[in-house]
């Protein structure tokens, strides 16, 4: 109960104050900042579950090539305990995405955009069998991220399918992720941010189903952002000890 | 000592000599910009005009959409090429206009065609506002109308202006879409959602009928 009424007042003070905010955490953005740049960034992720623990940390560039269109590499490093079984660090499942804008509308202080994006993971981890971190499987994702951005809060929609040939990580997912800045808008950019993101996540050829909930928090600068959220389970349908116990993310991007 | 002050001043009357030089040679460019939803996309937008070699004084009020800089004369930028640019960095241009140094002012083609069209009038009407946001709002409100060339609001009288083509709209249509994005008129009151959906700096003093 004592939780609740923390996240409450969080969120009712966060819309007491919501004048603008940045790009979401572990949810994706349609936004696309200038043809011609790029973003270097990292989010670490710790995860814990019952299987064991692992530690991802990827790099990552985006390069936007037109105002419309983005494409990027992510080179990722696992760390893996897995109880009773192996331990050790590797190089992950090498990532490969591409984004393309097909709808914006514009507003004075707000926008609507809407992307289709691919996610081709190569197989180049260990087969740790930990989805999004090291499968040792060729998966191509495909999927839409609409979202909504005004200088009052912001709305990140994603939702696709993730396939892979055999079929063992087949996933329908879906994420949706809502902003409240925590500071009057400026230029310079200066901000502190709230995150409220959701994930749903169906495997489905195991029929697993979870549903996570990360609570973030980001601070940004001009064009600096560093980020942190807890990611806990809200449901956990899975198979019984390979069930999710928390994860924490810590990142930071950098645009130029 | 008297010498030092002399070289001093004399210093600072070239500073300023130079600097007003400098001054003379740029063109004033103001555009009103639309998708700006947060710090990070007018950083795009500032990033992607660093293309411009020379340019200076770079402001941008993400609350209003206005973005202005400084541009050297000599290279003779365009409204078309800078509204070309605010596309590139993938937000929507809405108006533009340059102020070039040897005093003539330039206005994106589609203001001056409205400028010239046959009927034109211009009226005063009482606007309820509070600050910078409501005149963006207002003012796009009142432009959005068909026939409406030119607008503007002052947030201290409450007057909007606004010139209009008679033949093709009316200041009653003008004033019901000003209504419908919150703001109450001297003829027409806003909905009581639409005044609801404001910010709280806009939460203006509600006008009696």
């Amino acid at each position: 109960m004592k939780n609740i009424t923390w996240l409450l007042a969080l969120v009712l003070f966060g819309i007491q104050f919501a004048e603008a905010q940045g790009p979401p955490i572990t949810a994706d953005k349609p936004i696309m900042l200038g043809g011609g740049s790029f973003t270097a960034k990292t989010l670490t992720e710790l995860r814990h579950t019952e299987r064991g623990n692992f530690a991802y940390v990827p790099v990552m560039l985006h390069y936007l090539p037109t105002s419309n269109s983005l494409v990027a590499i992510h080179l990722p490093y696992i760390n893996y305990d897995i109880e009773g079984g192996p331990s050790g660090s590797s190089l992950a499942d090498i990532k490969l995405m591409g984004k393309y804008q097909f709808f914006r509308k514009d507003g004075t202080g707000k926008t609507f955009r809407m992307v289709a994006k691919t996610l081709q993971t190569l197989p180049t981890g260990k087969e740790l069998d930990v989805m999004d971190l090291s499968t040792g499987k060729y998966a191509g994702y495909y999927g839409i991220v609409a979202g909504y951005e005004s200088l009052k809060y912001g709305i990140s929609n994603e939702f696709g399918y993730n396939w892979v040939p055999d079929g063992s990580l087949d996933a329908l997912t879906h994420k949706i992720g809502f902003g409240l800045p925590l500071l009057k808008p400026q230029y310079p950019n200066k901000q502190v941010n709230l995150y409220f993101e959701y994930t749903n996540s169906w495997l489905v050829e195991r029929d697993w189903y979870q549903l996570l909930y990360a609570q973030g928090i980001q601070y940004a600068r001009k064009n600096v952002t560093f980020d942190l959220a807890v990611q806990v389970p809200l449901v956990n349908d899975i198979e019984a000890d390979r069930k999710l116990k928390y994860s924490l993310f810590l990142g930071s991007r950098y645009s130029f | 000592m008297m010498k030092k002050s002399i070289i001093v001043s004399a210093f600072l009357t070239l500073m300023i000599f130079f600097s007003a030089v400098a001054q003379e040679g740029k063109d004033r460019f103001m555009v009103q910009v639309d998708g700006l939803g947060c710090p990070f996309c007018a950083y795009g937008l500032e990033k992607k005009f660093k293309e411009f070699k020379g340019i200076k004084d770079v402001k941008i009020d993400i609350e209003t959409g206005d973005f202005s800089f400084s541009y050297p004369s000599d290279k003779a930028l365009s409204i078309a090429d800078v509204e070309k640019q605010v596309e590139k960095a993938g937000y929507t241009p809405i108006t533009a206009k340059v102020e070039r140094a040897n005093g003539t002012v330039e206005e994106s083609s589609a203001n001056e065609m409205a400028k010239k069209s046959e009927g034109t009038v211009s009226k005063n009407v009482m606007v309820a506002g509070n600050c910078a946001m409501c005149e963006a709002r207002i003012t796009k409100a009142a432009k959005s109308v068909k026939g409406v060339s030119a607008v503007s609001w002052d947030k201290n009288t409450k007057i909007m202006n606004v010139s209009f083509d008679m033949g093709v709209t009316s200041l009653e249509k003008i004033e019901k879409e000003v209504a419908v994005a919150g703001h109450d008129t001297k003829n027409h009151q806003a909905h009581t959602d639409d005044y609801g959906n404001l910010p709280a700096c806009c939460k203006y003093e509600r006008l009696s009928y």
